[in-house]
């Protein structure tokens, strides 16, 4: 057996970077492994030509800057992670059909009095509550810092600061904007950020969905300058400073045990010795192939069968360079939504079907100008699924054929949307599936969402739960499915929490 | 340190105010822990679409002379081989003395043969090459022989490409435009191609026959021989010039796509240039590793024929390795019998992405496709980095 660690972070994906790094950081002797030949899972980068794509981000929340860190801002300065952002100016522009069916066609600014202006505008009537709406998640912004910064929480406290926060948490999105009397189109614009978390207003938790909002609007995103495959070096580069390693194209095969209690893994490379396990990996895939069966807690076991139909959205993404620049091109927002309906509800039964009209566009070049050469740009177009179902069961030609289908209603969604033709100017073009990410990134069914925040498995239920749930000595899920869900921000905050629960474990142990 | 395990905690106090946990673990609890394994289709066929290793059985090897043979490859489970784009390749795996060697060699048959089970791989003897040289004297009908999945971006992109495509090509580069030829004449692919065969007499010409029987089949291929060393009647002579591309290609709009040695493309760049063609419009097979590195520009000429110390790092392990200035370093791990990953073996797949500890290497341009941040933080692709110094470097595992 090799040498033994205090703690084997198993994937390297955000969240196992996240906590990998965090270990280091808490001076633990600490082992990276990862399947694939580079880290980052879907914080990655590729190559086609003299083209460099990002594989996955949009947008990253709650970074912030300066003296106005976010939580995850304050996670990367703990950690000694300097990552070069850029920050997002707009938050989008939306072409859609509002709920009512009338045409929808706006551009949102980021920053809270400019996106009340500009809903104002669109929606006469709407600043008023939009006002309180602001209030309100500001409230929730503080009262996440209150639950979250590492003191006992007062129930009486917290009635006194941020009642409005514990009035309003328990309920669904949607029901809380209309309680607050936002107009109908008002919700609907406020709305198209909903895929972001998986599940439509009438599901998601306000608590979830309002401070999204309040990171994105209020604190503004941010995207790394030279894709994410740097944020994934530079998580690397602090780990090996550190003293940290890290195998790669090694696979974890199997979890060992010494009666209950996590003592090894099994891997490509042979066994290792450790005390905790921190696994970057789906608990469907932990518990049906990586561990002794009878050890898996019988709640667990139920609470995976009860999720059985909840995994979260499947993504196809199609990546093109174009050989002229944005500008000539008259590409001139950074992100712009062409979903079918602005209704969640029906859109996210719409994302059932692989020919549904959803889709998201991104200019790299608008706000990193050198993306690509001079000269070119870099696009992408992201199209969601609420189902994997039609993936499955194609033949290898109908999915050659899809792949192509999707390629043709990118190219026809910015011509009839934008009156921009794309086609002469292609040079490169690349066509992500769930199969794809499915195949690098191993997830269930190629989602790297996780589970759906469905209204009774939402982030508040499930950290209330955070004792029950996945109660297996020294083994610990970290990643989209784990208790903060999907998005880069929530995995790194989720591997850093887990990695201080593990470290803690260890010390109480006597390490 | 306990203070981070009540980070959570005070969330529970919401519960007061909240029924959701509560509807949570009735969920929970009504739920079957019957249910076993978990089975996920994607997965399943992402796997089979995309697999990692192909185990076939040599079925059939016919000799094109010229030193070049083809291997028929028929799956030994019995299964279809991955489906296919025309141009791309598989990497053959072959143990030779214990010590596992890898190349890439395009397909030259079409997609559809697929459906009947087979493969075909050309190759062409390298006159000072190590796996050529292996294959057309030691594999015989019958061996087992494993590749990889099928690999590479060199294929007709519809989105991308003109209708009309000129391929030049010379030596065995004309086997993944073969690969296309015959998917045209099956109905895989639809394009006008003209190819523009370089060859240095008739003697060389490969696949005579085989173009022939594309050509009886549809009239969207045609095919021009050109020779260097001879002149004929009906075969142009001379180099793959830009007049003689522009005399095939006439006046409409089309893709150039280029397969050949690595000289061929030091010529065609410079008649590319002359026909204002960008590079939308060409496309270039990847032509391996970079040979004689100390001929191109930046080379520190004290480095060549030296052999310095390479130390590496895979996983638990650490070796002490010779390695030899004038091959690369994805070579020097092969002769070691330690090499990881890797595909294309001319710098552009990242497959063999490794982390320079220390130590100085040389990266040709050519063939330097590394990612942005790879750069800023010293990673390298050993098929394309030479050694100029004594080196540390930590490399993927290898099983
Ligand atoms: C995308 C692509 C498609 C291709 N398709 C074809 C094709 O269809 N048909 C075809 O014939 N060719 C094809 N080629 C070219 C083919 O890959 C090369 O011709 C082939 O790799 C030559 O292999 P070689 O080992 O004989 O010679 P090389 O790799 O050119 O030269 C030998 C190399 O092996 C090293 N070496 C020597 N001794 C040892 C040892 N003991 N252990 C390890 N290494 C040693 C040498 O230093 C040298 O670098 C293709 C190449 C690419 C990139
Ligand atoms: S093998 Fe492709 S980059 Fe080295």
């Amino acid at each position: 057996m090799a040498a033994k660690y205090d703690v084997v972070v198993v994937g390297s994906g955000n969240a196992g970077l996240s906590a990998a790094v965090s270990c280091v950081v808490q001076g633990k002797k600490t082992l990276l492994i990862e399947k694939h030949n580079l880290p980052g899972g879907v914080a990655s980068s590729f190559s086609r030509g003299r083209f460099e794509f990002d594989p996955s981000v949009h947008e990253i929340c709650d970074v912030g800057a300066g003296d106005d860190l976010g939580h995850v801002g304050l996670i990367m300065e703990k950690n000694g992670i300097d990552v070069d952002w850029v920050t997002v100016p707009d938050c989008y522009r939306c072409i859609s059909k509002y709920s009512d069916g009338t045409p929808m066609d706006v551009t949102i600014p980021a920053g809270r009095e400019a996106y009340i202006d500009a809903i104002e505008k669109y929606v006469p009537g709407s600043r008023e509550p939009l006002e309180k709406f602001f209030d309100l998640i500001y409230e929730i912004r503080l009262a996440k810092v209150y639950m979250f910064d590492g003191t006992p929480n007062d129930p009486k406290y917290m009635q006194k600061h941020f009642p409005n926060t514990l009035k309003t948490c328990g309920y669904d999105s949607l029901s809380v904007m209309k309680a607050l009397k936002i107009p109908q189109k008002a919700i609907d614009i406020i709305g198209v950020y909903w895929p972001y978390l998986g599940v439509p207003l009438d599901e998601v938790n306000f608590f979830h969905f309002g401070n999204m909002i309040d990171m994105y609007v209020t604190r503004r995103a941010v995207v790394p300058h030279h894709t994410s495959h740097e944020i994934t070096m530079t998580f690397m580069n602090r780990f090996y400073e550190l003293g940290g390693e890290a195998w790669f194209n090694c696979r974890a095969e199997e979890f060992l045990f010494d009666g209950d209690k996590i003592c090894g893994v099994r891997t490509s490379m042979g066994d290792v010795e450790c005390d905790q396990v921190l696994a970057n990996i789906n608990p469907h895939i932990i518990y049906a192939n990586m561990m002794p069966k009878e050890l898996v807690p019988e709640r667990e076991k139920k609470l995976y069968a009860a999720r059985k139909n909840n995994l979260s959205t499947r993504f196809s993404m199609i990546y093109f360079a174009l050989n002229k620049s944005c500008e000539e091109l008259g590409l001139t927002d950074y992100c712009v939504f062409f979903a079918g309906t602005a209704d969640s509800r029906k859109e996210y039964e719409n994302l059932k079907s692989i020919d549904n009209d959803y889709n998201i566009l991104i200019s790299y070049n608008n706000i990193i100008p050198d993306a690509s050469p001079e000269g070119t740009c870099v696009i992408s177009f992201t199209k969601l699924f609420s189902d994997g179902k039609d993936w499955s069961e194609m033949t290898a030609e109908e999915y050659y054929k899809a792949k192509d289908k999707m390629i043709e209603k990118c190219i026809e969604d910015v011509k009839k949307n934008l009156n921009i033709d794309i086609t002469p100017y292609i040079e490169e073009v690349e066509v992500a599936t769930p199969m794809t990410f499915a195949r690098y990134l191993g997830t269930p069914e190629g989602t790297p969402y996780g589970f759906e925040v469905k209204s009774w498995d939402g982030v508040i239920a499930r950290m209330t739960d955070i004792e029950a749930d996945f109660n297996i000595k020294g083994l610990r899920h970290i990643g989209a499915g784990s208790f903060f869900g999907d998005g880069y921000s929530s995995t790194w905050i989720n591997g850093d929490m887990t990695a201080g629960l593990a470290c803690a474990d260890l010390e109480e142990g006597g390490k | 340190m306990s203070k981070v395990k009540l980070k959570n905690y005070g969330l529970k106090d919401i519960m007061y105010f909240t029924n959701k946990p509560k509807e949570r673990e009735k969920r929970i609890e009504a739920a079957s822990s019957q249910k076993s394994g978990a089975v996920f289709k994607v997965n399943e066929k992402a796997a089979e679409r995309h697999p990692e290793q192909q185990e076939f059985v040599i079925e059939k090897i016919t000799d094109r002379g010229e030193g070049v043979k083809s291997y028929t490859l028929r799956k030994k489970d019995g299964t279809n081989p991955a489906f296919f784009r025309a141009g791309q390749y598989v990497v053959i795996r072959q143990e030779i003395d214990g010590k596992l060697i890898a190349r890439p060699v395009s397909i030259s048959s079409g997609p559809v043969e697929t459906l009947d089970g087979t493969i075909e791989v050309t190759v062409k003897l390298v006159p000072d090459g190590f796996l050529s040289k292996y294959i057309i004297a030691n594999w015989k009908v019958g061996d087992e022989v494993k590749t990889s999945g099928p690999q590479g971006l060199f294929y007709y992109e519809g989105f991308r490409d003109e209708k009309k495509v000129v391929a030049c090509s010379g030596g065995s580069g004309i086997t993944p435009i073969l690969s296309m030829a015959k998917a045209i004449a099956s109905g895989d692919e639809d394009f006008e191609l003209t190819v523009l065969y370089g060859s240095k007499n008739r003697n060389e010409i490969l696949f005579a026959d085989e173009f022939a029987e594309v050509m009886a089949k549809t009239d969207k291929v045609k095919l021009v021989n050109v020779l260097s060393e001879e002149e004929a009647e009906g075969y142009e002579s001379g180099f793959i010039t830009a007049d003689l591309i522009k005399k095939y290609a006439g006046d409409d709009k089309y893709s150039l796509f280029a397969s050949g040695p690595q000289v061929m493309y030091e010529f065609l760049d410079k008649e590319t240039d002359r026909l204002g063609l960008d590079l939308k419009h060409y496309r270039k097979e990847i032509f391996g590793s970079v040979k004689q590195p100390w001929t191109l520009p930046g080379y520190p000429a004290e480095a060549k024929d030296k052999v310095f110390n390479l130390k590496v790092k895979m996983c638990n392990k650490e070796y002490e390795i010779p390695c030899n200035a004038n091959e690369n370093m994805l070579v020097a791990l092969e002769r070691a019998g330690i090499a990881g990953p890797n595909r294309c073996r001319g710098g552009v797949c990242g497959w063999c992405r490794s982390r320079l500890i220390s130590g100085e290497v040389f990266i040709p341009e050519l063939t330097d496709r590394r990612r942005g941040a790879d750069k800023k933080y010293g990673y390298i692709h050993p098929c394309a980095s030479f050694a100029i110094s004594d080196c540390e470097i930590e490399v993927p595992n290898n099983k």
